[in-house]
């Protein structure tokens, strides 16, 4: 049981009503006696492919290991640069800076996503691809993004952690770039119990070639092509990933009606997420922009509303980021944003009473 | 009668614990390492014998983080046996190290004896694998290294359960690996993985490494990965470590049932020696049987499930070929691949069962 009365998620709650049809998927693969790369995995993959209107998806053991193994795969080395944000979980840099390349930061927009505009300014004769990352569920600019990728030559790997079902002019974040990286991180809109993650492509070889880079370069059983990795999502997980997958556009829409509400009653006090025309945001997290924002946390959270903080430290001012060689001032709207966020609990399941309580305790605390 | 390879059906014929153990994690919502896992990994390292355990995704993660934690890169060089599975390889070349082969003995193990040889300026690491479950000649691997001062690092990772004079696999080189995969002794319905160690500093930075470099939520001390051990896996992994000492022992007596058995067809059939003070887990059960293609197509047409492990040398497959080695070079090794088989002695297999595979074999030979 959560010590507080408004949780930052509740997943027992949200799949109570499922649990019949988990429970028996549950027990199918443990009888089947098959626990590694089986029916289960490939039949998620062929559906999590169609829901992204990709041509192909592979089922990987996290959304950090889609990240490095896209861009080993990719052959990113040492030299190479890869434009990304400075606002976003450290994997997105850290699976850059592994591979030997440098991460290079552009700063974020007013939609706190990464700004194309900025994008030019910072290609060199380095630079390989583009990250963007459609954080909090929020897609990016995608046309703007690609239209400076194609100019240049460049890669673009959407780091869609966050994001899996978000839309950009009716087309899913997972399939505007040349390949995409999901997490199904017990946290995500679609999750597993336990770390898991995705690619999409609609690249032949791409997508071949990493087939065979999760499980150790193995063509057959007996034939190892290249030296690799064991990144595989787990059969059991993926049984219960196929169930979740039928409720995601309900427990989606669930989440974009929660938001809305939030919106309406929240305007007045803080910046609240919009959404640009065409623009369809999952929510993944619900990010206010608050005045006084560590003194509006820690009211909630004595008041037993568990609101967040994603993150609090961008990543160019992370100790792993010092040798990069970047200050606080050459972000100023990622710095500016890592003072004011909130993540306020949004979860499928919500009762309007929990969302009243959270939204009456911030509205309390700009009275005072 | 069929003599099945795989057991995973029989091993969970009951899943009524397991629902339990989700039902018990699901009303925890401990999803991301949490006490599941750290109580997992207090058991694991109190089984092996060490001071630390970290939790990982997968033996291939094992031994990657392992190298990582040793500080190999690009320019090193890791001295390993040629006939191993691919993550061996996989993990030295993942951290951008060489590796370097030694061939194996008869007993499809590390040959000791050929350690120094391959020992540069740039060696970094010696990493004997304890293949199928049996342990190489440890004691004298650790000597060596001493005498040069380089680092052991044990794949241990088929061999939960095998002991070298009292002492647990990989519990004698400064970073040891395990594997928690499906086929594995020690398994968890899925990939899980441990990294052992008996120093504070290195399991200090391991941990921090696989969740990230995290040292706390906000603060990212050097790029990490994500290679974390998943709850589920740790829950499974706790029960099925208390029957790790029964199914190796029952393995055994399949082995010694087989080994008896084999010496009647001593001439076409050679079993390793049994060095004493081992105890082996017997991961895979292997021997070398002339004309083995014949005699495995045999067997597999009287419902006897046995395997090759593997029938090409590491050093012979597509991804060796930058390292520039040739045919002819490891003959044992390439010997062994031509002539090696597995025969199912889990601990589900029946003394008849047994017995039928000894009759078949005899028939074939006869």
């Amino acid at each position: 049981m959560s010590k507080y009365q408004v949780p930052y998620t509740a997943l027992q709650d949200q799949v109570a009503s499922i649990k019949g049809e988990l429970m028996a998927s549950f027990e199918r693969v443990i009888d089947s006696g098959r626990y590694i790369l089986g029916q289960n995995l490939k039949a998620f993959e062929e559906q999590f492919a169609a829901f992204c209107g990709t041509r192909h998806a592979a089922g990987l053991a996290n959304g950090t290991c889609a990240l490095h193994l896209l861009w080993r795969a990719l052959g990113l080395k040492e030299g190479d640069e890869v434009i990304t944000v400075p606002n976003s979980f450290i994997a997105t840099a850290s699976t850059i800076a592994l591979t030997g390349a440098k991460p290079v930061f552009v700063d974020i927009g007013p939609d706190l996503n990464i700004n194309p505009d900025l994008i030019q300014a910072a290609l060199t004769p380095r630079t390989r691809g583009i990250v963007p990352v459609h954080l909090t569920g929020r897609p990016a600019k995608m046309a703007e993004i690609n239209r400076i990728a194609k100019q240049h030559g460049l890669f673009v790997l959407e780091d869609a952690a966050q994001a899996v079902g978000a839309k950009l002019n009716g087309q899913r974040v997972g399939s505007w770039g040349n390949a995409a990286a999901f997490s199904l991180h017990p946290l995500k809109n679609l999750f597993a119990y336990g770390d898991g993650g995705m690619m999409t492509t609609n690249d032949q070889a791409l997508f071949e070639k990493m087939l065979l880079a999760r499980n150790h370069g193995l063509r057959t059983r007996e034939q190892c092509e290249f030296w690799s990795f064991n990144c595989r999502l787990d059969e059991l997980q993926a049984a219960l990933l196929l169930v979740h997958l039928r409720n995601l556009d309900t427990w989606t829409e669930e989440r974009r009606a929660l938001a809305f509400r939030y919106n309406d009653r929240l305007m007045p006090h803080v910046t609240v997420p919009t959404e640009a025309p065409g623009e369809y945001c999952v929510y993944q997290t619900y990010v206010i922009q608050a005045e006084r924002r560590d003194d509006l946390q820690r009211y909630l959270n004595e008041r037993g509303v568990e609101a967040l903080v994603h993150y609090r430290t961008p990543i160019h001012l992370q100790p792993a980021a010092v040798g990069l060689g970047y200050a606080a001032a050459d972000f100023p709207q990622t710095v500016r944003a890592c003072d004011r966020i909130l993540s306020l609990p949004l979860f499928p399941g919500m009762s309007a009473r929990q969302q009243d309580y959270v939204v009456e305790s911030i509205t309390e605390f700009y009275r005072n | 009668m069929r003599v099945q390879y795989n057991y995973l059906p029989e091993q969970f014929a009951d899943p009524e614990p397991f629902i339990s153990d989700w039902r018990r994690l699901i009303a925890s919502a401990e999803f991301t390492l949490g006490p599941f896992v750290e109580a997992f990994e207090r058991k694991f390292a109190g089984y092996v014998g060490v001071k630390h355990c970290i939790g990982v995704n997968n033996g291939t993660d094992a031994i990657i983080l392992a190298l990582r934690a040793l500080g190999l890169g690009p320019g090193d060089e890791v001295i390993t046996v040629v006939n191993t599975f691919y993550a061996t390889v996989g993990a030295i070349v993942a951290v951008g190290a060489q590796p370097v082969f030694v061939d194996c003995d008869d007993r499809f193990q590390m040959d000791a004896a050929q350690i120094s040889r391959a020992i540069t300026a740039r060696t970094r690491a010696i990493l004997p694998v304890h293949w199928a479950g049996c342990s190489p000649d440890i004691p004298r691997i650790m000597k060596i290294a001493e005498q040069h001062g380089i680092p052991v690092v044990e794949d241990a990772c088929p061999a939960v359960g095998a002991f070298v004079d009292g002492r647990h696999a990989g519990s004698f080189g400064k970073v040891n690996a395990f594997s928690m995969h499906p086929l594995k002794p020690l398994n968890v319905m899925g990939d899980g993985g441990m990294v052992v160690t008996n120093d504070d500093r290195l399991a200090d930075w391991m941990t921090r490494y696989r969740n990230h470099g995290m040292a706390d939520r906000d603060h990212i001390e050097y790029w990490g990965v994500n290679m974390r051990l998943q709850p589920f896996q740790a829950i499974v992994g706790s029960r099925v470590l208390e029957t790790v000492n029964g199914l190796v022992a029952a393995r055994n007596r399949n082995a010694r049932q087989l080994d008896a058995g084999l010496e009647n067809v001593a001439e076409f059939v050679t079993v390793p020696a049994r060095p004493a003070g081992r105890v082996e887990a017997y991961q895979l059960y292997l021997a070398c049987f002339q004309k083995r293609d014949e005699l495995l197509r045999f067997l597999v047409k009287h419902e006897i499930e046995a395997k090759v492990h593997y029938p090409v040398p590491l050093h012979l497959q597509k991804a060796a070929a930058a390292l520039g080695y040739k045919r002819g070079d490891f003959p044992k090794a390439e010997e062994q691949a031509e002539r090696i088989m597995t025969l199912p002695a889990h601990q589900f297999i029946t003394g008849d069962q047994i017995q039928f595979m000894l009759d078949k074999i005899c028939e074939f030979y006869s």
